[in-house]
């Protein structure tokens, strides 16, 4: 299987290792985004898709989810 | 001519200011065999003084050796045999070896440090015939007259060996690990591909593009997280200053709106601390030092600064730059250099302050160089005219030199505790009151200053507006030329004189790019191959064990040999498992090559179909380059246009301003570069296509 992203090797939760990475941290990350602005998930998501200080990996995991999930 | 002493220096220029200074009247005669420079002066006997190129000698496998892996057999051949376009060092060591027939003595006047002491030793033993062994050794750290008269009356019985020793073995180490590995990498990708292309790594490439990789991967997993400051506008005595919310950072938004909307009206000052303290003088440069403030002042970068100073070192305006000394010996005789530096305008009156001293002692730093001082001007005048660069590098150690005699500053913060509606706020101001060294490093001091009005304890205060700052925390900064220079310092991988060189190679393998340092997919690519199978390669630790070891060899703590078979016991296992795997690893590195290749096409998005990206093509067809859309392969996007056919295209990364379009930029022979805007519609070619340029080319001076 490739990773949606990227094309490499899937490695754990339908990702790259590299992707996986990044989306537990976009994960670990919310809490902080809750208590600072009171917002969803999916506002939390396009909030950091669209933030130039996202990393590239981040923001494309960010962008996936937010295509992917309902 | 009779028996001579023959001097072998590093460079042309140094054999030329020996010859000079080593002449009893000052006029040594200038000699050349085809094409090579040598001089003649009269002293106590004859003196031949001859200059090298740099290594005429260099490492290299045996004729069986040649285009294969692994090779653990070296040996030091005359660099013609090794590179290509090195045919003149023939001819150049041919005249050397003619001269050193008639030679009855023997001085190496290379530079005193590693490199120089290789170079001059390879020439006495395989260019002058084993005369290493009879050699005398000057020792200098500037070119000048009177230390150059000293140095040769006071030679060293012979060469240090022991220098010698350390600096083969780190050049056979370093050649080592560099051909075999890079060889490796290189093959395996052209077994898989069928398509050459250079890849390298080595003992300290590895390492430094790992911290590299590993910054580069904080940044594109970087997650910003809100946060928020308050600042407010008030007014004290009339004058208006920024006072800071004491707590720095907010967490939430909902706090943030609290203290804004709760801070309306006046509040009072309720302390007022006031500090003074000392800044001392800089410490005199050591190499690393000038290059990161060089990079910080003119945006030179490591490799550029080093270029400069060796240039100014050859001029003797400044002593050897290639030491790691924050030490300015009273030998050097500070007097005698202020008194000659104040013969110039600009100098005159700060070298007439320092002169007026009684006593001068240098404000210096702990680190130490066995051969060389730190930098430091020779306090000769520039016989040429100086380009910019060489002006601002010269001016920068005259100043810095000035410097360290300095006083220390004296600076005075000043920090007001506000207090409104139970919210507290700073207000903060800073100050020289003393200028100490300073002012003799003027233009390039970076200090401060936010002067506040009188303040005192219960002073009402005026809280105009209330100012909420939504902020993100940032990634950690790219590394830049001068910022890497500084980590492989503070880690100790590489040295001195190579740390600039191998910053270089990796932007010349296309490993990274841009100033503020990016990693290309090739960089992680090859990091990720050295990291799955041979870890220690790209270990810093194992860098910097071999790194002692060498150091060792100076202490005759270790030997040669040893250390070697060292390196190679790390080597063998690694390049056999390569081997194994050269057809998983051809694959990956050839497709990193092929896709750090696409990248470097990439223009910009493409303006038509918005979802493809403008890439350079080369027609097979007609051999012309051109732009095209990558979504054309896809069947959805036609955009396609014309590029100039001769000179170089550079992608810039920038937005023509009139349109918005992607543009790149151009570079025709000798000529400036220039931007070109793909639109035709442009409008800033109004009036351009009426005279029939439909495909024209705008100058954007500057742009």
């Amino acid at each position: 299987m490739q990773c949606p992203i990227c094309g490499r090797k899937v490695d754990e939760q339908g990702y790259c290792k590299l992707h996986a990475k990044v989306r537990h941290l976009i994960i670990k990350r919310y809490d902080g985004w809750r208590k600072a602005m009171n917002i969803s998930w999916k506002e939390y998501l396009s909030e950091i898709a669209k933030n130039p200080l996202t990393g590239e990996w981040a923001r494309e995991v960010a962008r996936h989810l937010i295509e992917t999930e309902d | 001519m009779g028996k001579y002493t023959l001097i072998i220096t590093e460079k042309p220029d140094a054999a030329r200011r020996i010859a000079s200074a080593l002449d009893v009247s000052q006029k040594a005669r200038r000699m050349e065999e085809n094409g090579v420079p040598y001089y003649v002066a009269m002293r106590d006997k004859e003196i031949v003084i001859v200059p090298a190129l740099g290594h005429l000698y260099t490492v290299s496998a045996g004729a069986k050796g040649r285009g294969t892996y692994p090779v653990f057999n070296f040996e030091w051949v005359p660099r013609f045999q090794a590179e290509r376009g090195a045919e003149h060092i023939r001819t150049w060591l041919q005249v050397i070896s003619r001269l050193s027939k008639n030679a009855d003595s023997f001085i190496d006047a290379c530079d005193y440090d590693v490199e120089g002491s290789i170079i001059g030793y390879c020439i006495l033993k395989y260019a002058c015939n084993d005369k290493e062994k009879v050699s005398r050794r000057m020792k200098y750290s500037t070119l000048t007259k009177e230390e150059l008269e000293k140095s040769y009356a006071e030679s060293l019985p012979h060469l240090d060996f022991a220098l010698i020793e350390a600096g083969r073995a780190r050049h056979e180490i370093d050649w080592l690990y560099g051909i075999n590995l890079s060889r490796a990498l290189t093959f395996a990708a052209k077994n898989w591909s069928g398509k050459y292309s250079t890849l390298s790594t080595g003992r300290v490439q590895g390492p430094l593009l790992k911290f590299l990789v590993s910054r580069e991967k904080s940044i594109r997993s970087f997650v910003p997280t809100p946060y928020w400051q308050i600042k407010a506008q008030v007014k004290i005595n009339g004058q208006t200053c920024i006072a800071e919310f004491a707590k720095r950072r907010i967490e939430t938004r909902t706090e943030a709106e609290a203290v804004s909307n709760a801070c309306k009206g006046s509040g009072q000052i309720e302390k007022v601390e006031v500090v003074r303290f000392q800044q001392s003088a800089p410490v005199p440069f050591d190499l690393g030092a000038l290059q990161v403030e060089a990079y910080s002042l003119f945006r030179y970068d490591p490799k550029k600064t080093l270029g400069i100073a060796q240039r100014l070192y050859l001029d003797a305006l400044i002593s050897y730059p290639r030491t790691s000394s924050q030490k300015l010996p009273p030998a050097i005789n500070y007097r005698s250099i202020l008194k000659n530096l104040s013969s110039v305008g600009d100098y005159t009156r700060l070298a007439a302050d320092l002169l007026g001293k009684p006593v001068l002692k240098p404000h210096e730093g702990g680190r130490e160089d066995p051969a060389h001082p730190a930098i430091y001007p020779t306090g000769n005048l520039p016989e040429r005219l100086l380009n910019k660069p060489e002006r601002n590098i010269w001016d920068l150690v005259v100043r810095r030199f000035m410097a360290v005699f300095g006083e220390p500053a004296i600076r005075q913060s000043v920090k007001a505790s506000v207090k409104v509606d139970g919210y507290l706020f700073y207000v903060k101001g800073k100050r020289t009151l003393e200028q100490g060294w300073q002012r003799f490093y003027e233009p390039y001091v970076r200090a401060e200053e936010t002067l506040l009005p009188l303040v005192k304890e219960g002073l009402v205060v005026d809280f105009k507006k209330i100012i909420v700052e939504s902020r993100f925390t940032e990634p950690r900064p790219r590394y830049n030329p001068s910022s890497l220079l500084q980590k492989m310092e503070e880690v100790g991988i590489g040295t001195k004189a190579t740390r600039a060189d191998t910053i270089q190679t990796l932007y010349e393998r296309k490993y990274v790019r841009n100033e503020r340092i990016t990693v290309t997919d090739l960089g992680f690519e090859v990091l990720e191959l050295l990291k799955n199978y041979c870890e220690k390669v790209v270990s810093v630790e194992m860098t910097k064990e071999l790194e002692n070891r060498i150091n060792g060899i100076c202490q005759a703590q270790e030997k040669r040999e040893d250390v070697l078979a060292g390196a190679i016991e790390i080597l063998e296992p690694v390049l056999k498992e390569i081997r194994q795997k050269e057809g998983e690893i051809g694959e990956r590195l050839s497709n990193a090559v092929a896709r750090t290749r696409l990248e470097e096409s990439i223009i910009g998005p493409c303006p038509i179909c918005k979802t493809g990206k403008l890439v350079t093509i080369r027609s097979k067809k007609t051999g012309k380059r051109f732009v095209g859309c990558t979504n054309y392969f896809r069947g959805l996007c036609n955009a396609s246009f014309v590029l100039p056919q001769k000179g170089t295209i550079k992608v810039n990364g920038r937005n023509c301003r009139g349109c918005g379009w992607p543009t790149v930029q151009v570079r025709t022979g000798g000529k400036r570069a220039w931007v070109l805007c793909f639109n035709p519609d442009c409008p800033l070619k109004e009036g351009k296509r009426d005279t029939g340029i439909a495909m024209s080319y705008m100058r954007q001076k500057g742009r």
